[in-house]
């Protein structure tokens, strides 16, 4: 018996990236969200997000359906202005694909367009996908978060920063620790 | 009451007196179609954010107080049969399913102190949340009231600790009754019952004749084959809550005072937990329970599920959202974990209880390497600092001033009473307790504080140099005060640098340094380390004074000191040349690969290497630790390396000279000699790999290297493959 045409592989330009349009989107992230990830947030939650910051949360199709979704809010913390990823889900089919990485990119590229410093998320120690992904992104892990989760599993705290325009470097650079880069370093 | 459809609905809560029920269902209704999909009740205290805490009322998932399979309260359990007492009227069974309840609150224990709440864990018993119920019953009220007594002791110890609130979940007890009315007469109960369960045994294992009569009140259960197995195992139980009580409490005892008598009850602990284990088989066959390999899981010794226990019963104490299920720890899990407990307890006896800042930190340092719990931590924490004091016995400004090496001619008083030193006293303390914390949040803690270390410095240094200027018009007094300032100024240097090298470190343990992130911290590492190394090695320099050593043999000169000065402070500077130049080694060997290799690459579409670094040592640079210190430096320093130079400068070798003759100075320590060793480890297999890369070519195709932390755990490997 042949598999049924839908469950071929899909081809990454088969996969069709949208902005949040409104309020029909919002049962599909429910849906995954819910199904993939074990917190049970209300439905004010997912309002919070997507009503704010609608430019923030993204979803990937693949002929009509569904399969992955990223939401993030933005915003001001002591005085830095950062974005951070609340969701992230792609559903186990269609993993490996770099669909995950491509709906972080995209909001990611509008935190930075929208003036952003940083961005930072929670990921679990035990996510190495998850870290991977980021890690090739350019986060580091700030910090490690101790039992973190209900099931005691402790999170990263990961962070990405953006460069900051900065006048060029002076030539004159100060005393005192260059002597480390003249005598001990000198391989040129 | 009837519902809209006119059914009469159950009234599961009587109406009161002034109270009267009223179904608004048709009111929500009409209003729920007033609106529309998407719109929201916006009030002037409720906006998106504030919604997002909202309860929704009957998901199972939200709502704790949701109508669900179970028994509603504990009286609703204990009229169902779910906690008797007897547990039989069979005294076989009795006992057998008495030590199933002791086991699985045992486990329980275990669970709790691994991070769940005490309502879903001990306090899921329904035998110890109605202790009153069990006092027809011995041996299970004992138990109960000497487990609930202990709870409450550590409860108090972490509270008093304050550690920090990423771990006072461990101490949230709402609603729960920790404390009754004889409690404190729990371990004469206990006490009472072990010395009848004891005579017992005696008694059975005197028996010429094992034939007995079954019906002997003093006997623990009816068969008497199998009196004496049951008495041991009941026994060891008992036995090892005793001494677990007293050795909480004993550690309690200010100024250490108890440590010795701690010490004993926790062996004795540990005696007894071997007993216990040997209980299993015994229990096992006798039980009749399940034999599947599921055993090991289970959370009694036995395999039997326990009586009394219903995880759900406190739900509704906790927040509104009902709690997660959780895993028990299994019984053998439990074991495990309380032997991890016990030893590290047992770690803290074996401090020394002596003055020498130095010695606490190495210890501390030590202690933290197998990863403690909270429990063993907090215990540390108020041995070493009570009432402001160390061991609530030392000031401070006494800890300090052996520390230093005091100017000639400097009185207690004017010391103890000078501003800098109050300070750096405060900063002392607070180092010592942060360095009791979890890992994670110590790495924290540490980054942060040394922007206090830092201003204090600075103070110190004004205050030295403002004083250095106008010498000439100083008074005697004055000209010491500046002496002091300036060794104060060295001292908390030096110990600001130390504290630096502990936060990059602890980066390795917590995995925070991803592999492409290696050079760059290792070069901070090796930074950090030649500065540590310079205010070392000025402190050490100060000549000790005369007026201090008379009447001192110099042997207790040396004990006297430790560390801080002698033979004990040159091996330290050692150990710390080696740090160096590994650190260097090592930054040189991955900017190398870098280069040559292209390996380590970091190519991110939204940030470079530079970035990467201003975050990873965001915390060292805001504190000017060091000064002058910058990504453009770490790039003049390393863009050029080529394998070859590093070979040339032979980092290892060095080191290798520096190991061999520190394996003297450090003869009777093992804690240093393996580390000794561990640095042996490294430097050879690195010095190997280098020539290897060397020979090879570094951009060799065939060669595969990477880095592992085989020996040492903050300084990797380089392992060399050819395929």
């Amino acid at each position: 018996m042949e598999a049924p045409a839908g469950d071929q592989e899909p081809e990454p330009s088969e996969i069709e990236y949208l902005s949040y349009g409104g309020e029909h989107h919002l049962p599909l992230i429910m849906s995954l969200v819910d199904e993939e990830l074990s917190e049970p947030y209300s439905i004010f939650t997912y309002r919070y997000f997507v009503y704010l910051w609608p430019n923030l949360t993204y979803l990937a199709f693949h002929r009509g359906k569904c399969v992955g979704t990223v939401v993030c809010k933005m915003g001001e913390h002591r005085s830095t202005f950062r974005g951070y990823i609340a969701m992230l889900v792609v559903i186990k089919p269609y993993r490996g694909k770099g669909i995950a990485t491509e709906l972080v990119t995209r909001a990611i590229r509008v935190i930075m367009e929208s003036g952003c410093e940083e961005v930072t998320l929670e990921a679990e120690v035990t996510n190495k996908g998850a870290l991977a992904l980021y890690g090739r992104l350019g986060f580091i892990r700030a910090k490690r978060l101790f039992r973190y989760y209900l099931n005691g599993v402790d999170a990263f705290r990961l962070k990405l920063l953006f460069p900051r325009l900065e006048a060029p470097f002076p030539v004159n650079q100060s005393e005192t620790n260059d002597h480390l880069a003249e005598s001990h370093f000198a391989y040129c | 009451m009837e519902d809209r459809g006119g059914n009469d609905v159950p009234a599961s809560i009587p109406s009161g007196e002034q109270m009267v029920w009223a179904d608004v269902s048709p009111l929500i209704a009409a209003a729920c179609n007033d609106l529309h999909d998407g719109e929201l009740i916006h009030g002037e205290n409720f906006n998106l954010f504030a919604a997002m805490s909202a309860l929704e009322i009957m998901d199972p998932k939200m709502d704790s107080g949701m109508e669900r399979n179970g028994f509603h309260s504990i009286e609703e359990a204990i009229e169902n049969g779910a906690a008797p007492i007897p547990l039989s009227l069979d005294r076989t069974v009795d006992v057998q399913r008495c030590i199933d309840v002791m086991d699985r609150l045992f486990s329980c224990e275990a669970t709790w102190h691994r991070g769940h709440s005490l309502a879903q864990t001990v306090f899921s018993c329904i035998y110890l949340l109605r202790i009153e119920r069990t006092s027809t019953h011995p041996l299970l009220h004992s138990y109960c009231r000497i487990m609930r007594s202990t709870c409450d002791v550590v409860i108090t110890a972490v509270s008093d600790a304050r550690t920090h609130e990423e771990e006072d979940f461990f101490t949230t007890a709402y609603g729960l009754p920790l404390k009754g009315d004889g409690d404190e007469k729990c371990l004469s109960l206990l006490n009472s019952v072990e010395e009848t369960v004891s005579r017992q045994l005696r008694a059975c294992k005197a028996q010429a004749s094992r034939k007995k009569l079954c019906d002997d009140i003093g006997s623990l259960q009816t068969n008497p084959d199998l009196e004496e197995g049951y008495c041991r195992a009941v026994l060891c139980r008992l036995r090892f809550r005793k001494h677990f009580y007293h050795a909480l409490v004993c550690m309690r005892k200010p100024q250490g005072r108890g440590l010795e008598l701690a010490k004993k009850h926790v062996m004795s602990c540990l005696s007894e937990l071997g007993s216990m284990s040997k209980s299993v088989e015994f229990l096992r066959s006798n039980a009749g329970g399940p034999s599947d390999g599921e055993i090991e899981c289970r959370t009694t010794a036995s395999g039997k599920q326990p009586f009394g226990f219903d995880a759900n019963i406190n739900s509704r104490l906790s927040a509104p959202t009902p709690p997660r299920a959780i895993q028990i720890l299994s019984w053998k899990q439990a074991i495990e974990f309380f032997e991890k407990l016990l030893n590290d307890l047992d770690a803290i006896f074996s401090l020394p209880l002596d003055l020498s800042l130095e010695d606490i930190l190495q210890s501390l340092v030590q202690f933290q390497k197998s990863q403690p719990d909270l429990v063993a931590r907090a215990h540390l924490q108020l041995l070493l600092v009570q009432d402001g004091k160390l061991y609530g016995k030392y000031p401070f400004h006494v800890v300090i001033s052996r520390a230093l090496v005091l100017p000639e001619g400097t009185s207690d008083q004017a010391f103890q009473e000078n501003e800098f030193v109050v300070q750096l006293g405060q900063l002392t303390i607070n180092l010592i307790k942060i360095l009791c914390t979890n890992n994670a949040w110590q790495r924290r803690k540490l980054g942060k504080i040394l922007q206090d270390w830092g201003v204090i410095s600075i103070q110190l240094e004004l205050a030295f140099r403002r004083e250095f200027d106008e010498m000439l018009k100083f008074s005697a007094d004055e000209i010491l005060l500046t002496r002091l300032s300036k060794r104060l100024l060295v001292w908390a240097e030096e110990k600001t640098y130390w504290i630096a090298s502990r936060f990059l470190l602890l980066g390795f343990q917590l995995e925070l340094y991803s592999p492409k992130e290696y050079c760059m911290v290792y070069w901070y590492m090796y930074v950090i380390f030649v500065n540590l190394l310079e205010k070392m090695q000025m402190r050490i320099s100060y000549p000790v004074d005369d007026s201090r050593r008379k009447g001192k043999k110099k042997r207790d000169l040396a004990k006297d000191v430790g560390l801080e000065s002698g033979v004990g402070a040159s091996s330290s500077c050692m150990l710390v040349q080696c740090y160096v130049y590994i650190s260097e080694g090592l930054t040189m060997m991955l900017a190398a690969l870098h280069n040559e290799r292209q390996i380590f690459q970091i190519s991110s579409p939204f940030n470079s290497e530079h970035e990467r670094f201003i975050q990873h040592f965001e915390l060292l640079q805001r504190a000017n630790v060091p000064p002058h210190i910058s990504y453009h430096l770490f790039m003049k320093s390393t863009t050029h390396v080529q394998i070859s130079n590093v070979v040339k400068h032979n980092y290892f070798r060095e080191v290798q000279r520096i190991l061999a003759s520190l394996r003297g100075s450090f003869s009777g320590d093992s804690n240093k000699l393996l580390e000794l060793h561990q640095l042996e480890q490294v430097v050879e297999h690195n010095r190997i790999a280098l020539s290897v890369i060397d020979k090879v070519g570094a951009s060799d195709p065939s060669l595969e290297i990477r880095f592992e932390f085989q020996h040492h755990p903050f300084f990797p490997v380089a392992v060399v493959k050819r395929s």
